[in-house]
């Protein structure tokens, strides 16, 4: 036992202090437990991560949000103003239909968890959503709150030379209300940063720009800059007065990717059978899940693949039919976006099952919000937070199921509402983190829970 | 970033009686899929292709039909007012094959 305050804490065998006995013992308790002290028990076994068996996690993150009545949540029997232009289709799990257009996913429901009922309270931006569902907080700019990836950095450090986190192609960018999309690793540190790729992999052309030496840079001339980096990070580290400061910078990262041929291999998709390639798609999303695979393969924790990283002007989920630069209608949803889904998301489940990596994998698609049941003058479907359906596999999710439901016109959560702290809150524990033990740092270095949420019990059979 | 699709698809089909059967695409955009029929030069029909490698189309209409495949090649969201798409549009991908129905 350990002591917060005036509160016994248990502290053995892995179970370290609870949620609940830090909420018992109070603030002043908290504050008192800084987190050099937390370390310090980690070291006495007080957390014991090393029991804890560590999964992979990609997340394929559907900018724009898909409309759930159209996709994962069909209404059939509603009138036609609702229930759209698609029809249903039976899948591989009795009693679940998803939408006509995602033919291959129907055949691997059995692997798949939807969830029917997530929704959230705040206001129908992209940039509520994408906060929501990035870090499992709502946050404005003087509080911003680390990316999912940024906090299993930290909490789980590299393995190999690859970064903890990685984000693929690219981070998401004006989707029209501000700059906070929820993808930093905020108070965390550059160091826990995900690594951005920030290239389109699908194109012939494709370098990951920071694996790629300047012209004329020899790999002398490399390590030579590498002595004066770290001349550098010595006197930054003495300089720093926080203890976790210095142990790793954004240079040493990037010197680490710019150097390994390991790296390099897990970016390079040629190594990839033309054959492979051409399951995936041809484009960004299907290249982007290949090299996912890739990455988690060889020692990446958590890859994030935006598909889009803006909702204007190219074709993507934000279906609002406006006759501008928001004019994504059905047409899009049939010809590329529902078809280009459901390609890369089975092929990258299938290779990861092949590979054996599934169940050491968990795969998340998420989105910001759902769409509108009734559909507008236009013929397309605006922003709608209070239901909409996102959907995890693999790891110890148990697939062929059905969270939650909504009302018969998709509109709010009939029973088992979700909202998006419980899908973080999932996600980490099915990459095997007891999020009662597993704590990261908080504002004054205080360690906190990871998000304040607890895992959807029947996710998990 | 926009989507650039690079390459052209290419598949081949081809008659078992008068089951179509088609090969991988390669060079796949992963786009949508289809098999166009047309009977007497007309389309009389369009049906999803990615999610069987065959089918038997069952219209028994006498007349003289052709088929090849045709993927969604994306080249922009711009629609005129009716909702088609302005340059996106469906190309052939595949070797035609025909056959009568008597």
């Amino acid at each position: 036992m350990f002591h917060v305050g005036h509160e016994k804490v248990p502290m053995c065998s892995g179970h370290g202090p609870t949620r609940r006995s830090f909420l018992q013992a109070g603030s002043a308790g908290l504050a008192a437990l800084s987190l050099p002290t937390w370390m310090s028990l980690e070291s006495q076994g007080a957390v014991n991560l090393a029991d804890q068996k560590i999964r992979n996690c990609i997340t394929i993150f559907l900018v724009g949000s898909p409309g759930q009545v159209d996709t994962w949540d069909m209404k059939p029997e509603a009138p036609a103003q609702i229930r759209g232009k698609f029809t249903p289709i039976d899948t591989n799990v009795p009693g679940i239909q998803i939408c006509e257009h995602f033919p291959q996913m129907a055949r691997m429901m059995d692997k798949v968890a939807l969830i029917r009922s997530l929704h959230h309270k705040t206001g129908a931006s992209h940039e509520n959503g994408q906060r929501w569902m990035m870090t499992g907080h709502e946050f404005n700019a003087d509080s911003m709150k680390p990316h999912s990836g940024s906090v299993i950095s930290k909490v789980f450090g590299n393995r190999g030379t690859l970064p903890a986190s990685i984000v693929l192609p690219g981070k998401i960018g004006n989707t029209g209300a501000g700059p906070l999309h929820g993808q930093t690793a905020a108070h965390l540190g550059s160091a826990h940063e995900p690594f951005v790729l920030g290239a389109d992999p699908a194109k012939s052309d494709f370098k990951v720009v920071d694996l790629a030496p300047p012209a004329g840079q020899t790999e002398f001339r490399l390590n030579a800059r590498r002595q004066l980096l770290g001349q550098i990070d010595e006197v930054q580290r003495k300089a720093e007065t926080e203890p976790e400061a210095g142990r790793d910078t954004a240079y040493a990262r990037a010197f680490n990717l710019l150097t390994s041929p390991e790296a390099k291999q897990a970016f390079d998709l040629t190594q990839e059978t033309p054959k492979q390639q051409d399951r995936y798609g041809r484009n960004t999303l299907g290249q982007s899940c290949l090299m996912a695979r890739r990455l988690v393969e060889r020692g990446c924790r958590y890859v994030t693949i935006n598909h889009f990283d803006t909702v204007f002007n190219l074709s993507c989920w934000d279906m609002h039919a406006d006759g501008g630069g928001l004019n994504n209608t059905y047409a899009d949803y049939e010809r590329l976006l529902c078809p280009q889904f459901d390609w890369a998301f089975t092929a990258l489940i299938e290779d990861l099952e092949y590979r054996g990596l599934l169940k050491d994998t968990v795969v998340c698609v998420l989105s910001e919000m759902g769409r509108t049941p009734t559909i507008n003058p236009r013929g397309g479907r605006d922003h709608h937070t209070t239901a909409w359906t996102n959907f995890l596999c693999g790891g110890s999710i148990k697939g062929g199921q059905a969270i939650g439901s909504t009302d018969k016109t998709g509109s709010v959560p009939q029973n088992n509402p979700i909202e998006p702290p419980q899908v973080l809150a999932s996600i980490y524990h099915a990459m095997g983190i007891d999020l009662e033990t597993t704590m990261m740092p908080g504002p004054g270095n205080r360690p906190i829970r990871l998000v304040e949420a607890e895992p959807i019990d029947q996710l998990f059979g | 970033m926009e989507q650039v699709f690079e390459g052209t698809p290419q598949a081949e089909i081809r008659l078992e009686g008068r089951k179509l059967v088609r090969g991988d695409v390669t060079n796949d955009w992963g786009s949508q899929l289809l098999w166009e029929i047309r009977r007497n030069g007309e389309v009389v029909a369009t049906v999803p292709a990615r999610a069987n490698n065959s089918y038997e189309h069952t219209d028994t209409t006498p007349g003289q039909y052709e088929v090849v495949l045709q993927m969604f090649k994306y080249e922009g969201y711009a629609k005129d007012p009716a909702g088609n798409f302005t340059k996106s549009k469906m190309i052939e991908v595949s070797n035609k094959v025909g056959y009568t129905v008597g």
